[in-house]
Formats: C-alpha cells, structure tokens, sequence
C-alpha cells in the first residue's frame, strides 16, 4: 500500500507540473494587465511602462515563467504584483477559512444525504422515496448562488443568523452562527447526487444473497441495512463524495463571494480579476493540490472498505 | 421592522438558543462604524494607487495641503493654513501647521511634504499621476514650516488637483523603509483615523487619531473623530451588500445598486444622502478620424438619436440625471451659455441631418451613402450592458446600425487604444471645468486618453491659455471659451450626470458626504454614531 500511494504521488507531481503550465498559459491568454489596471484610465504610456518596469512585466513571457518555475521549486511562491503580499502566506490564511467552510457543509450534508437515500431506499417506489428524489433533483438542479440569495434575503428579513463574513473559528459562537448559511448553502450541492447514490447502491445491495443470509439468521433491520448492506453499497458513495468534493471547491468559489467569506476562491477570483499572476497561479496550485489530496485519500478509503482492491493490484 | 417582531421571528427560525447566539453575534461593536463596498484597493499608497477603493480609505488617514469647500469651487487650508501665489504663476508658498503630528506621535514637518513629493515626482519610478502636480521645477522647504513649491509653467488648476488624493502627504522615511510594503502593511499618516490593520479583499480597519485637531473647518468637525473605530469590509456581492445593510451588519455604502434604491427610501430607518457637488458624466464619445464620424453633422444625427433620459429612468431608475454637457453645469468654469442643443433627444433632427448630408433610407431599414451602409462600431465595459443595449436599440430605431462590443475593465483599456471602432462608453470623474478639458481634449492625449483623435490647435491654444493663466478671472475665460467650442464641436454624446448616493442605517448619524474624487465618506470626521 505505501508503495502504491507513492507511486501516485509521483504521478500526482506530473499532474500538477501539467496544471502549474496549464495555468500559466491561460492567464496569459487574459487580456488583464495589472500595470494599466495599477495606472488607471488616466495612466499615460510612460506610467504604465514604469510600473510594468518595476514589477517585472516587461520581461519576455518564458523567462517570466523559468523564474517562476525555479523559485516555486524552492518553495517559494513569489508575491503579489499587486500588493506585495507573500502568496504562501495569502494562501495559508484564506486555507483555512476554505477549508472550515467545506468540512462544515460536508458534516451535515453527508450524513443526511446517506439518511435520506437509506431511507428513500427501504420504502422504495413509496412516498416517502418519491420525495427524497424530488428533493435531490432540486438539490442538483437549484444552482447555488440562487440559494445562496435566497437565505440571504431570509436573513436579511429576519436577522436570524449574520450574513457576511466570517466571525471567527468555528468552535466559537461568533464562528458558529457565522458559517450557517455558507455551509448550508454549499451542503445542499452535496445532499442530490449523494443520496441518489445512496439509494441506488443500497436497493441493490438489499437484494443480495448476503443481505438475505443476514436476514435469515435472524439479525435485525437494522443490523442488516447499516452493518451488511450498507457496507457493500459504500464504495461507490466513498468515490462519489470524492469527486463532489471538486464541485464542492467550484461551489466554494460562489459561495465565498456570495457570503463574503476569506477564503481561496475569493483569493483566486479577485487574482484572477486584477491579473495578479503569482497569486492566481498559487490559488490554482492550491485548489489542484487539494483536489489531488481528495482523489488520494478516496483510494485509501475505498480500500479500507473493501481490502480486496488492495490485494487486486 | 420592529424589534419585537424581528426577535419572535428570529426564535421560530432558528430556535432560542440560536437566537441567543446570533443576536450577539450580529450586534457591532461599541463606537465601531462599519463601511460596506463591493471591491478592494491595490494598495493604499496614494502615489501608487489610482483606485477609488485606495481614495476614500486615504483620505481618513492621511491630508493634504489644502482641500475643497463642499460645492468644489473654494480653496480651503487643511495641513497649509495659508498659501502665496507669485504674480508670474509660477511660485506656490504655503504655511504649514505647527499643531500636527503623525499617528506614530512624529511631527508634521515642511520636510515631510518635500518628501512626499520627492518620492512621487522620481522620474521612471513606479508611481501614478504625477501629471496633476504640474511641471515642477523645485519643491524646498526653506524653514520647518514654509513649503516653496516652484513650477516651470503656469498651472491654474494646481491648487484644485492638490486636494486629490494622491497628494497626501505620507511618512516618506516609512515609505523609504517599507518599500513595496508601504500602504499594504502599514501607513503612517496625520489624518483622522490611524491604519490598524488591512487583510486584503476582506477588511480595513482605522482606529480613532487621537489628538487630531487639524481638519478643515468648512467642513465640518475639525477633530478628533467621534467615532473609535471605522472598519471597511469588502462584500462583493451587491445583494449581500444590500442584505447586510437592512440587517445593521454594515451601517453605510456608497456601493448601492440602483435597483436597491427605492426599497431604502421607502424604510424610515435608512436615509440616501449626497454630496452638494461631486462629478462623473458617463458619454459616448465619437472618433473624429473615423470614415463617418469626420462628418460633424453625422456625429450630431448620432447625439439626436440617443435617448439619455431613457437611460437614466429604465436602467438607473431614476437615481442619476440625464445629462446635456460633457461636465456638470454646477461644475467651476462652466459657461452656462454654451448651446447644448446638440445634444438633446430628437430623432426627427436625426433623420433631417442625414437626409441633408445625402443619406437615403435602405430597404432593410438603415441609411446608406454611396452604397456603403451607416453601421459603426462601439466599443463598452461588460459592466454596461444595458445601456449599450439601449443606445443599440435608439439607434436601430433611427436607421443606423451599431456593432455593440463589450469588454472586461481589466481589458477595455487597450481595446481602446485601437482605431477600428467609431463610439466608446464610458464615465469619468473631475473637479471642474478645467479638469475635464485638461484630461481628453489636447493633441498631446492622442491616441488615449484623447480617444476621439481630437486634433484642434484652437483646442491646444485655449487649453495653454487656461492653465498658463495667473488669475481666476483669466482662466474662467479661456476654459469657458474652450468648453464652448467644443461643444460646437460635437465629439461626445452627454448620457448620464452621477453623484455617489450614501446610503447609512439606522445607527449613524446623518451627515455632508464629501465630493473629491468620490470619496463620499471625506476624512470621517463627520461620522457620528446615534
């Protein structure tokens, strides 16, 4: 196993080199130029020469793109070119506000999509499942900004919870109340295509010859369902949560800048905007290294669920 | 909205012990003002910046030499509390305050103030509009209380431009050791409010200068503040900005959407207010060297055919006015007999002028000459959509086809500098006559921000003479002058005056918003909680 996630390791160098070029490429194709944007519309020809002269702008693009390469090598992530501010350190401090964001959508909305699609599962063609089914189709088709505006103006009406900004980590009341409506909003991505899977793996597992040896010898409903069942339909719904994780990111992105919350998105975004490269290109390296990191530790699950994965390569 | 009823809601929403913790949680902070506003600055160096983001921060922290009264037009002292003039133009004297000091406790010196400038003026530094201080010979402090500030050339509009805020005097031994961190990780300024901390894209955070009492008495308050604490926090999203500001979580913006106007009027608890004078005029211009923009009277069927005051009801609901001048009417050196018929709405004048310049009418519905169809190109930000969409439509309807292109603030600048389209969109602030002239009428701003191609040597010799001109008297003339004839001239279609609307909640008292630069929040030293 350790020599397995090694190798992906290696792999996952290449992928990100692809991504650091990848990146690179595209924000030169945006038209954005931080030096006119610095300028302003009054900046004249000399200004903007000046500027690009001082932030090294007007070196060509490849050798821009080796020094990047080598600092980034090094660890150094450069700073911005339009503030100054380290990148790593940008990056750390807007991580962790992602990160809380996405863990506590992820609380809530996991479990309850797993109850929802167990549920939906065992009253299968009833009302009950109709109804989870439509819920999660909504769930999957609202887009979440809507939503997100939505909860917003509820709030706004009823000063239930704080709209905007982060109050502090999550452990705190401040924090708490602060996080509900981003959570809430990107949890509901997550609930749709979770508990459809859920009650499809698990329909299917409640057929199988295990389920009905389990339930013959006499075990209970619900030793059955969540032990024997349960247990061979997770795999599928481990792999799932996995790559909602990424939608969960692209969600994260809007969610951020609808509630104001200081995280990464907000950070790639508004790099993005300014044309703000080292920034950007960091915010991108980030978002990929996470996504890589998700797909990993998906591995490793799927194979603590079901050893025979392992044994099979 | 009532407590009562707020509060019982609150507890059906999310239960009693939610409400508990969120009723804390929202609530601010004793003596804090909290400013909402969609969009950050680069920096806040105001020789590096020409964000009005980096503007309205600066202004709290740092002052100028001398400001503007409310209305735009009289000099006022701030950190000079007086000033000499030489009768050749070219020798400002100003007499600095002995009562200020910086935040760190340093005191405010003539030396400071040739530091400032020194360090702005480096020629090929990193540094922006270093035009509006004019062309400077020397700037000597001969005493620690006397700035002589020599110019090679006469500038009338010097004295105007020094109250903008790139002319605030930083620290410039802080500047000197910070270096590209100066303004992003700290800011030693004499203004109302000290830089406390700054997290970019999030939040800025002033505390109250204590001490301060040097500000501008025609404004207002002289100092100290008499709030603690402003905070400025960056809500991108207009509707949450919205949201938060019927919540009380922020207590003022400038950043309203018009569309959320009304619903603020309409709440006793909130008050729009505005500043006696600020100026931004959004205008179509028209490229002169253009096949059909060469003909005067084309440009002038263009200018009938657009329905500003359309614009300025359906898109800004009525929030801003329509406008018939390139600057304000209320704005110093407008000559109120300029002839701004041109540029009224009439589309029968449209079809007169074209039918006269030998247009005739194409089956498929556009005017044609010689074969060639009236189609011209414009050029707009993303961010303008619907009024390019109304002008497109106005157009259509008059004959003439526009080939409407839209693009990103971060890109359109130099989409601009192209010659292959034949109108442009877009709004731009100014203090005056003189300043609107001065930024995109001379042959020396071809091809930007001289857009139109405009190459007039009777524009050039009233613009020398405006700003060569030692006494007021003689500048009014010349840019009056000026302002006529290019009005005569027909290069820009007027569409929209804008003053920034300042919309507060219920827990900060009423107040003057300032008009410089849009800075509609001034120094804060007006700001005042209930």
């Amino acid at each position: 196993m350790i020599a397995r996630l090694l190798r992906r390791a290696g792999i996952s160098l290449i992928v990100l080199a692809g991504v650091l070029l990848i990146g690179f490429l595209m924000l030169q194709v945006i038209p954005a130029d931080p030096a006119v944007a610095i300028a302003g519309p009054q900046g004249t020809d000399d200004e903007i020469e000046a500027i690009r002269r001082h932030l090294g702008l007007d070196q060509p693009i490849l050798l821009q793109f080796v020094w990047y390469i080598s600092r980034v090598v090094t660890g150094d992530m450069g700073q911005s070119v339009i503030n100054n501010a380290s990148v790593s350190a940008e990056l750390l401090r807007a991580a962790g506000p992602t990160i809380e964001l996405m863990c506590a959508a992820m609380i809530w909305a996991v479990p309850t999509a797993l109850a929802l699609g167990i549920l939906a599962a065992l009253r299968r063609g009833g009302i009950v499942d109709r109804l989870v089914m439509a819920v999660s189709v909504m769930g999957v088709s609202v887009p979440v900004f809507w939503v997100g505006l939505l909860m917003i103006q509820f709030a706004a009406r009823t000063r239930a919870f704080p709209i905007q900004g982060r109050g502090g980590p999550l452990w705190t009341a401040e924090g708490l109340s602060h996080i509900l409506l981003p959570a809430t909003a990107l949890g509901l991505i997550l609930v749709g295509p979770v508990a459809r899977m859920t009650r499809t793996t698990l329909s299917d597992a409640l057929h199988a010859d295990h389920v009905r040896t389990a339930r013959a010898k006499g075990a209970s409903e619900l030793r059955v369902v969540l032990n024997h069942a349960l247990r061979t339909a997770l795999l599928p719904i481990i792999t799932l949560v996995g790559l909602q994780v990424g939608t969960l990111m692209g969600g994260a992105v809007v969610t951020e800048t609808i509630f104001s919350w200081p995280g990464v998105g907000r950070l790639a975004v508004g790099s993005i905007i300014t044309g703000d490269y080292p920034m950007a290109q960091g915010a991108i390296i980030f978002l990929a290294s996470a996504f890589i990191l998700v797909n990993i530790t998906v591995d490793v699950l799927n194979e603590l669920a079901d050893p025979r994965i392992g044994s099979r390569s | 909205m009532s407590l009562s009823r707020t509060s019982s809601l609150a507890r059906l929403a999310g239960g009693v012990a939610l409400a508990a913790i969120t009723a804390a949680g929202a609530a601010q902070a004793e003596g804090t003002v909290t400013i909402g506003r969609t969009s950050d600055a680069d920096r806040y160096d105001p020789q590096r910046s020409s964000a009005l983001a980096a503007a309205e921060v600066l202004y709290m922290m740092g002052d100028t030499l001398v400001t503007l009264s409310h209305d735009l037009k009289t000099v006022e002292p701030a950190l000079a509390e007086s000033w000499e003039l030489s009768d050749d133009g070219l020798t400002y004297t100003f007499h600095l305050r002995k009562d200020v000091t910086y935040c760190d406790g340093k005191a405010f010196t003539a030396k400071d103030v040739v530091g400032s400038m020194e360090r702005w003026l480096t020629p090929e530094g990193p540094y922006v509009s270093a035009w509006k201080a004019g062309t400077v010979d020397s700037i000597t402090a001969p005493d620690d209380y006397t700035v002589v500030y020599k110019l090679k050339s006469p500038s009338s509009g010097l004295l105007y431009q020094m109250a903008q805020f790139n002319f605030i005097i930083i620290d410039p031994e802080q500047a000197a050791s910070l270096g590209d961190d100066f303004g992003v990780k700290a800011f030693n300024g004499t203004g109302a409010y000290c830089f406390d901390s700054w997290t970019p894209n999030d939040s800025l955070v002033l505390k109250k200068h204590e001490g301060y009492a040097w500000g501008t008495a025609a404004l207002g308050n002289t100092g100290p503040a008499k709030v603690d604490e402003v905070v400025w926090k960056i809500i991108p999203e207009e509707a949450t900005l919205v949201a938060s500001l019927q919540a009380g979580e922020i207590d003022g913006t400038y950043a309203l959407p018009a569309w959320a106007f009304a619903q603020f009027e309409a709440d006793p608890g909130f008050k729009l207010i505005q500043p006696v004078a600020s100026f931004r005029t959004h205008y179509v211009g028209m490229k002169v060297t253009r096949p059909f923009m060469q003909d005067i009277k084309v440009r002038e069927a263009v200018s009938h055919a657009i329905d500003q005051g359309a614009i300025a009801d359906a898109i800004f609901f009525g929030t801003v006015k329509p406008a018939e001048a390139y600057y304000s009417e209320d704005a110093l050196d407008f000559d109120p007999s300029t002839d701004l018929a041109p540029f009224a709405y009439d589309p029968d004048k449209t079809k007169a002028l074209l039918e006269e310049e030998g247009f005739t009418m194409g089956s498929d519905g556009f005017w044609q000459k010689d074969g060639e169809k009236l189609a011209l190109t414009y050029y707009g930000f993303n961010t303008s959509r619907e009024q390019a969409e109304a002008i497109q439509g106005d157009l259509r309807k008059a004959g003439i086809d526009l080939n409407v292109e839209l693009y990103d603030s971060t890109a359109i600048w130099a989409k601009l500098r192209e010659q292959t389209y034949d109108l442009y969109q877009m709004d731009y602030p100014y203090l005056n006559a003189g300043d609107a002239l001065n930024l995109y009428f001379s042959s020396d701003s071809i091809p930007s921000p001289n857009r139109m191609m405009w190459d007039d040597a009777e524009t050039d010799k009233l613009l020398a003479e405006g700003n060569s001109a030692v006494n007021d008297e003689a500048r009014a003339k010349a840019f009056m002058a000026l302002g006529k004839h290019l009005h005569e001239s027909i290069l820009w279609k007027p569409l929209l005056l804008e003053k920034p609307t300042v919309a507060i909640g219920p827990r900060l008292k009423e107040f003057q918003p300032a008009g410089i630069s849009g800075a509609a929040f001034g120094t804060g030293l007006n700001l005042e909680l209930n």
